[in-house]
């Protein structure tokens, strides 16, 4: 693969206090974040949340209110014209046009970022190579099916060997099959040191395939780190499942549980799966007195065990906390 | 059906379109009569003012059908398809009939409301007296009304198989103008040979509405010079025009059917990797294959311009063959017919028809060749990825008009043959030749940019397409409309103004045709186009450099 990268602690892409209003409206309100080389950031957040206007930003589309973004060391606001050199840029809808081939395509944009020629046809085999799109170069671009689409959109965006990746949405109405092949192509991207932002509203793609997690609602950035620090910081609480082999020691599991928990404590009992839960902010230690105690009551404990949250949590918990703190501000 | 009709016609009534097309043409018509209105206390017995006003009325009300009702039906069908929601109708217990009459009366419901518009300014003509209610005022209306009925089954038709909503719009404004102008061409040429080729050709002229409305408001006929037997153009258009409706009305309505949602996208085949033989005979038939594997853009080409040629369906070098045959092989014909067939004119003369035939194919090409180079971008969300390319505006400026500039020269030299053959036989003729072709560049170069620079404030290509046809036509036809009331009501110096904005009219006086041998318009008609052209590639600049500008 042309232009390797070498992955390291050196931040590529970084973001300060970055500010975009439209007259009243805030579209971002003081972002700040970094990626570093030959990471993948997932950036998530709800429709109208402020992802595109930071990327339109990234990619020189837009100029920022205030603050500053550079990538690659150039600044994405004053030097738009450097910044097209250094990103490669996939938009949530493919860009086609009729009647033109996939090796036209690639040729014209290829030609468009002044490539020569003769290293255009070189390059143009190599991106279609990496993608695995090298049996459909002479289909014509609008025949494809979409995943085929967004395969040739990401060699598009490799011609020009940029050092920054950025992907609106890239599995974005895709099959399971096209799903893994596009998160598998991610990672191989990544490996050879590209740094890459991708958007998506398919978490658990996400959460596969990225090392950074930066999750903004209404413009503002509300967590930022990998996944388990965020799920650190945000979701003190755990959700812990109890199972028991039959469910005649229910009632009695249940009663030894909000003794143990606190009669504030929500236990909630099913008793078709025989089993209990219950959300609590104790440590291991504390919950390890909390099986003993069941242990101690002779109820039988076929499991003791903790959900494990994922991305789509930690995105539902950054919006509940977003909606109670603005339920709050109202009340006051 | 109702629900169609009233979901068609409320969608168009909605849009803003339709709201400045009532407007605009309520507007314009009253503001015409305002202008003819008697001022002096003196009544006009004879009726010669107000049926000058009449004519000019008359005529513009056609020519607004025949620019606005093809519009809506043209991009009907299509862009159901393609949005999916005509499988949905399909799929309704709605019968096609039922889709199509739904659709058709909404249509018609929209254009009679139209000319609804335009009573109060025919009252006040018909109140300047001299005009007959029943044999002039509600003939035109009848007349305008069986044409709009025309329009809008051809516009259906088209719109049924088409693959885009512009080339829709594209195809049907040919049409249109084929069935409105061309229909009229091979009587002028066979009216005195006799028998029934003659008859063929007066039948085929009365597929166009103009002999019609000419004989109503007394211009009598339009490229006729012998005695008119037979019916009347009015009651001839009054069997064909329904005749032709119903006959694309049926052909629509049979399309209408699950076969045109059910098409296997194309898979691209390419030459290069079919047999030796199957390359051969593609190259024999097709000059310049377009499944051959293309070459890559050069290092000094113009990518944008490239990518133009390549992504437009005729934009590949064998319709551009094709396209350049076509035209030599009309310009021949028609200089071939001209001079030594049945009109006996002077040599100049001849001059004329080829000028009409390449203004002709340049307001047929330039307005679908130049009004979406920047709204199809948009529409496919193309332009983000431009913006995100090294690629200046104003090369991207360049490059699509090169694109459409290149066509046009083409299609302008390949009309030379003609004017060859003229030299040939009368060598004084050459710098009259040179004079028109000047006229003629400028002609097709003014048209191409007003096409380019009204369609790049469009988004969507068919409403960008729409828009320059009108604009174009506007120019080169609503000039001609002020000509054919040459000094009633406008005086000399009023059609010779009007007629310095068209660059067709300078070359048609130019060969001293009749009707515009009187006027001076060159060199004021090029400086007019000039300016024209430069202001069309100012704005045009000044809105790609806007869209291109971070927001």
């Amino acid at each position: 693969m042309s232009g390797q990268y070498a992955v390291g602690d050196e931040p590529v892409v970084e973001v300060r206090n970055l500010s975009k209003r439209y007259g009243e409206f805030i579209a971002l309100d003081d972002l700040s974040l970094t990626v570093r080389r030959g990471q993948i950031l997932g950036f998530i957040g709800p429709n109208g949340a402020g992802k595109t206007t930071t990327i339109k930003i990234l990619v020189g589309l837009a100029k920022p209110t205030s603050g500053v973004a550079k990538i690659a060391g150039v600044d994405c606001a004053s030097d738009s014209a450097s910044i097209k050199r250094v990103v490669g840029y996939m938009p949530d809808g493919f860009g086609s046009y009729d009647n033109m081939r996939v090796r036209e395509y690639l040729d014209f944009f290829g030609a468009a970022f002044g490539i020569p020629r003769k290293r255009r046809i070189e390059r143009i085999a190599e991106v279609l190579e990496i993608t695995n799109s090298t049996y459909m170069q002479d289909r014509y671009v609008e025949s494809l099916s979409h995943g085929m689409q967004q395969r040739v959109g990401i060699a598009r965006t490799l011609l020009h060997d940029p050092e920054v990746l950025i992907f609106d949405e890239p599995a974005n109405g895709l099959d399971p099959q096209a799903r893994i092949e596009m998160r598998e192509l991610l990672l191989k991207l990544a490996a050879s040191g590209k740094t890459l932002i991708v958007t998506s509203h398919i978490l658990p793609e996400l959460s596969r395939i990225c090392d950074q997690v930066a999750i903004i609602t209404q413009g503002k950035l509300r967590a930022a780190g990998s996944l388990e620090e965020i799920m650190r910081n945000l979701n003190q609480r755990r959700t812990i499942e109890v199972q028991l082999p039959a469910n005649q020691d229910l009632v009695e599991a249940e009663r030894v549980l909000r003794n143990s928990l606190g009669e504030t404590a929500v236990v909630t009992a099913s008793p078709a799966e025989a089993m209990l839960r219950f959300e609590t902010t104790q440590t291991d230690e504390e919950l390890s007195q909390v099986l003993a105690s069941l242990v101690a009551a002779r109820v039988q404990v076929s499991q003791f065990r903790e959900l494990q949250t994922d991305l789509e949590d930690a995105f539902m918990s950054v919006l509940q906390q977003q909606r109670a703190a603005a339920l709050a501000a109202e009340t006051v | 059906m109702l629900a169609i009709l009233r979901r068609e016609l409320i969608a168009i009534l909605r849009t803003r379109k339709a709201f400045v097309l009532q407007l605009g043409v309520a507007l314009c018509f009253v503001g015409l009569i305002a202008l003819r209105w008697p001022t002096d206390g003196r009544v006009d017995l004879s009726g010669t003012r107000s049926g000058q006003v009449f004519g000019l009325f008359s005529y513009g009300l056609l020519a607004a059908v025949a620019l606005l009702a093809p519009v809506f039906p043209a991009t009907s069908i299509v862009t159901e398809r393609r949005k999916g929601t005509l499988a949905l109708l399909l799929n309704s217990p709605l019968r096609a009939w039922s889709i199509y009459a739904g659709k058709w009366f909404g249509v018609l419901g929209f254009i009679s409301l139209l000319l609804v518009l335009t009573l109060p300014a025919a009252a006040a003509c018909y109140a300047m007296g001299g005009i007959s209610l029943t044999g002039q005022l509600l003939a035109v209306y009848g007349l305008l009304l069986l044409a709009a009925m025309l329009y809008i089954s051809l516009g259906l038709l088209v719109s049924s198989l088409a693959h885009s909503a512009d080339g829709a719009v594209r195809v049907t404004y040919g049409c249109v103008l084929a069935l409105a102008v061309l229909t009229l061409a091979p009587y002028f040429f066979l009216q005195q040979s006799g028998g029934w080729l003659s008859e063929l050709a007066a039948w085929v002229r009365c597929i166009s509405p103009v002999p019609a409305m000419m004989e109503i408001v007394g211009h009598g006929d339009v490229g006729s010079e012998a005695a008119w037997k037979g019916p009347s153009a009015v009651v001839r258009f009054m069997l064909l025009a329904p005749l032709l409706a119903s006959l694309f009305s049926g052909i629509t309505i049979s399309r209408l059917r699950y076969h045109l949602l059910d098409r296997a996208r194309s898979q691209g085949l390419i030459t290069d990797n079919r047999s030796l033989g199957t390359r051969a005979a593609r190259r024999a038939f097709f000059i310049v294959d377009p499944n051959r594997r293309s070459r890559n853009i050069g290092n000094w080409v113009n990518p944008v311009m490239a990518k133009e040629f390549r992504s437009r369906r005729f934009g590949r070098s064998h319709w551009m063959l094709r396209l350049i045959g076509g035209c030599a092989i009309l310009s021949l014909f028609l200089a071939f017919t001209v001079t030594t067939g049945t009109v006996q004119w002077d040599l100049e003369s001849v001059g004329g028809p080829l000028v009409l035939l390449q203004v002709g194919l340049m307001v047929v090409f330039m307005p679908s060749l130049a009004a979406g180079l920047i709204s199809s971008e948009q529409e496919n969300n193309a332009w983000p990825l431009l913006r995100t390319s090294p690629l200046s505006g104003g090369r991207i400026v360049r490059g699509k008009l090169l694109s459409a500039l290149w066509t046009m020269l083409l299609m302008l030299l390949a009309t030379l043959p003609g004017y060859a053959v003229m030299i040939y036989i009368q060598p004084t003729l050459w710098l009259q030749v040179i004079r028109a072709f000047v006229c003629l560049f400028l002609a097709g170069l003014m048209a191409l940019m007003i096409s380019a620079m009204v369609g790049s404030w469009f988004r969507k290509t068919a409403a960008a397409t729409t828009a320059a046809y009108v604009a174009v036509l506007g120019l080169f036809g609503g000039t001609l409309l002020i000509w054919l009331a040459r000094d009633a009501p406008f005086g000399f110096q009023t059609v010779e103004n009007a007629l310095k904005l068209n660059p067709m009219a300078a070359a048609l006086s130019v060969f001293n045709l009749p009707g515009f041998r009187n006027y001076q318009l060159i060199p004021a008609s090029w400086w007019v186009a000039g300016v024209v052209i430069v202001i069309c590639f100012v704005v045009m600049r000044f809105r790609v450099q806007s869209l291109t500008r971070p927001e």
